[in-house]
Parts: C-alpha cells; structure tokens; sequence
C-alpha cells in the first residue's frame, strides 16, 4: 500500500512541486496551506510522515509540532522540517520536539528530500 | 588638509558612508584643539581679571564646549552603529526573502526535468537545467550572502559532529572531477596515512573544501596539477592542498582572506566568484578551532592548508 504524506507549506508554488514530486514516487499525498488546517489533517489523515514548514499561517510550525507531540495517538508520526529557517536556536528547538530532520529547503533537491523520506520510513 | 591623510580620515569616512566632517576621528579632533584653545583662553583671562568668579564662568565654559562635542560625537557613533545595523538586517530579511522563489524555481525545474519530461527535445530540456542550474547558484550567493551576515553579526551556527575528512575529500572531488577533466588536470589524492576524525559541522565543512577545490581547479590552467594531501601533525589533522595554477601577486597576499577581496589574477584568468568563499571558509575553521593559511607565489602554484584538532 502506498505510504501517505502530509504536506504542511504556505507556498503554493513549493506545496504543489512537492506534491506531484512524490505522486510521481508512488505516494499517496494529502497538503495542508497553513498549520491549523495542518494540525486537523494529522489527526484526520492519519498520514505515515509529515512534512512540515515552519513559517505558517494561523499557526505556526512549532505551534502544530506541540500539539501532534503531545498527543499519544500523533506523537510517533515520523516529521521533516522543511525551513528556510536555520537559526541556532530554530535548530535545537525543533530536535528538542523530536523530528526526524531539519532540512533547509533551499539547499535541497526533491530528490534529496524524497531519499531522505524513504530512509525515515525503511523503504 | 594634512591632517585629514595623516588619520586616514577620508578612509574611515568611505568605510561608514558619512561626510569627512562627521568622522567620529575628525570630530574628536576638532574637539581637542577647541579644548585646548578654550583652557588656554581660561589661563589668560584668569591671568587679566584677578577674581574667581571670572574663572569659574570661564571654566564652565570649557566644560559646556567639553559637553556639547563629546554628546554629538556619542550621537554621531550612535547613528553610524545603528546604519550599519539596518544594513546588516536588510541583507538578513532580503536574503530569507530571496530563497524561497529561487528554492521553488529549482524544484518546479527539477520537477520538469525528472518527472514531467515526456514529450520535450533536447533543447526544451536544455534550457530547463539550464535555469535549474543558474537558480542553483544565485542560491549560493544569498548563502553566502547570509553566512556573512551571520559571520558579522557573531551568530554563525555550527553543530558538533564527528566528521570524516577523508570522506568528505573524497565525496567533494568526485562530484568535481568532470570540471577537472574538462581542463585535462592531473589530480593526485594522497590516501597513504590514516587520519582520525574531527569535530566540526559536517555539511560546513563540505562547503570549506568544495570552495577550496574548486578555487584550485578554476585557477589552474589545462594540464596542470593538483595534490591533496591530509595527515595527522601534534593531534591535528592537516589538509593540504597544492595547485600549479595562476598564483596570487605578492602584494595581494595578505587580503587573500579579506571579505569581497579578488586578485587581479582572479579577474584576469576568469569572471564568476564573489570574493566571499575563503572569508566564510577561514571563518568557519576558526570557530571550530583550527587555522588556515597558505602560500602562494605568482605564476608557480599555490598551497592551500588548514588544520583542525583530532576528536
């Protein structure tokens, strides 16, 4: 069965490149345009990996992180940080809530960001 | 105006974008001579009327002249440090700004290129890598661009890890050799010695000895030669890494380190670069606590080296 993935991202340009990016992959793919709307789609969705920006509107990605973590049902969905945020503290806040990655979507190909999904999920 | 190239004032005034007049140098100068001028009028005054009052007025007058420059010396250094602030910023907002449609012109290109290419020639495609490419490398300029910001403003992170440099050496070179190929250069990489692992930023130190690299393919003409070497010395581990290529003049040598600093060879021999590769490069080492430095004699080659402490 194909694997799910969030997409939690403002942009759209970016939200839709990802998303056929990974369709093309073979996964299935549910996008999210702000951290609200992406907070209900975790619970709703159900999704093996999310993708998440950190700049959001409504709320904020270290605000949606709070609340997938602290809910048992939520808390060991698998999460990348895609950011153009990079600061020392952005950094060691967000490994802190125990994502999987942080990766500064400037300096990464689709490509790269797929390898590392597959690798988070054993593929 | 002897005094305004004895202290170099014209310079300062260039580096801080103010007139000559507004120089904190120029006016603390100004600023001595009427101090000066206002205690030695106080001697002769205090000299023709014999009477205290006078000299207590005439003191109080030195000390509101004292007063009145040093306050508007503190604003001017004020409005100064506060420009550059704003600079400093606006290169931090522009630069964030800038990479997010540089990043989504890469992936929609990327996305063209890899998974929606049915149906384009060669030429289409051509033209798709083509601006996939140039993207690519304006985000390297914002990059750098913002490292140096970070740089200046004390708040470069770097994480801790365990980093291999063998690998990395390795990693870098293969992904330049069709560069290196393309001028026909003969690379040798001295493997022999066996080398511990540092700390230090694993994907930074990628950046360091890409730059450096390719400083040493670009400035290095066909058929010449380039020897990386890396082994232990006094729990360091040392990365050389010698050129035959065009050299740096002697009298440019010691800017080589110096932010948006290019060589008159640079500029001769080839256009792309921004001067700002090795300044990160140096910098990042430093904060990770080693050194770096080179030699370099024009027309002969350079060495390139820096050294960081074993884990």
């Amino acid at each position: 069965m194909a694997k799910k993935i969030l997409v939690v991202e403002d942009e759209e340009s970016l939200r839709n490149s990802i998303k056929e990016f990974l369709l093309a992959e073979n996964f299935e793919v549910v996008t999210a345009s702000d951290g609200e709307e992406g907070e209900k789609m975790v619970r709703s969705e159900n999704p093996d990996l999310i993708l998440l920006d950190l700049i959001l509107p409504k709320k904020d990605g270290f605000g949606v992180l709070e609340g997938i973590k602290n809910d048992e049902k939520t808390k060991s969905i698998p999460v990348i940080l895609l950011t153009n945020l990079e600061g020392a503290d952005d950094v060691d806040k967000a490994f802190s809530y125990g994502v999987n990655a942080f990766l500064v979507k400037a300096n990464y190909k689709l490509e790269e960001i797929v390898g590392k999904i597959k690798e988070i999920l054993k593929m | 105006m002897e005094i305004i190239n004895d202290f170099d004032l014209k310079k300062q005034a260039e580096e801080l974008g103010v007139s000559v007049w507004k120089t904190p140098s120029f006016l603390l100068i100004v600023m001595g001579i009427v101090i000066i001028i206002a205690m030695t009028a106080t001697y002769f005054i205090s000299r023709l009327y014999d009477s205290p009052e006078i000299l207590i007025l005439a003191e109080s007058v030195v000390v509101s002249v004292i007063l009145i420059f040093g306050n508007s010396l503190i604003q001017q250094i004020e409005t100064i440090a506060k420009v550059n602030k704003q600079k400093t910023e606006f290169v931090s907002v522009a630069s964030h700004q800038l990479r997010t449609p540089l990043g989504a012109i890469r992936w929609e290109t990327e996305l063209l290129l890899s998974k929606m290419s049915s149906g384009l020639d060669d030429k289409q495609r051509n033209g798709i890598a083509n601006i996939n490419m140039l993207a690519g490398r304006m985000t390297r300029l914002v990059n750098d661009l913002l490292d140096v910001t970070r740089i200046d403003q004390g708040r470069m992170a770097l994480k801790k890890e365990n980093v291999s440099l063998d690998g990395i050496v390795s990693e870098i070179m293969e992904g330049l050799m069709p560069l290196a190929k393309a001028k026909n250069l003969h690379v040798v990489i001295d493997k022999k010695r066996k080398i511990g692992n540092v700390i230090a930023d694993n994907d930074r130190m990628k950046l360091v000895v890409e730059n450096l690299l390719s400083n040493a393919i670009k400035y290095t003409k066909a058929n010449g030669r380039i020897e990386i070497s890396l082994f232990e010395e006094a729990n360091n581990v040392v990365f050389n890494l010698k050129d035959n290529g065009v050299g740096i003049p002697h009298d440019q040598q010691s800017q080589v380190f110096e932010k948006f600093f290019r060589s008159d060879n640079v500029v001769k021999y080839q256009t792309e670069g921004t001067g700002l590769g090795l300044y990160i490069a140096k910098n990042i080492i430093e904060q990770s606590g080693g050194e770096m430095w080179f030699h370099s004699e024009e027309h002969v080659g350079s060495v390139f080296s820096f050294s960081l402490p074993i884990a």
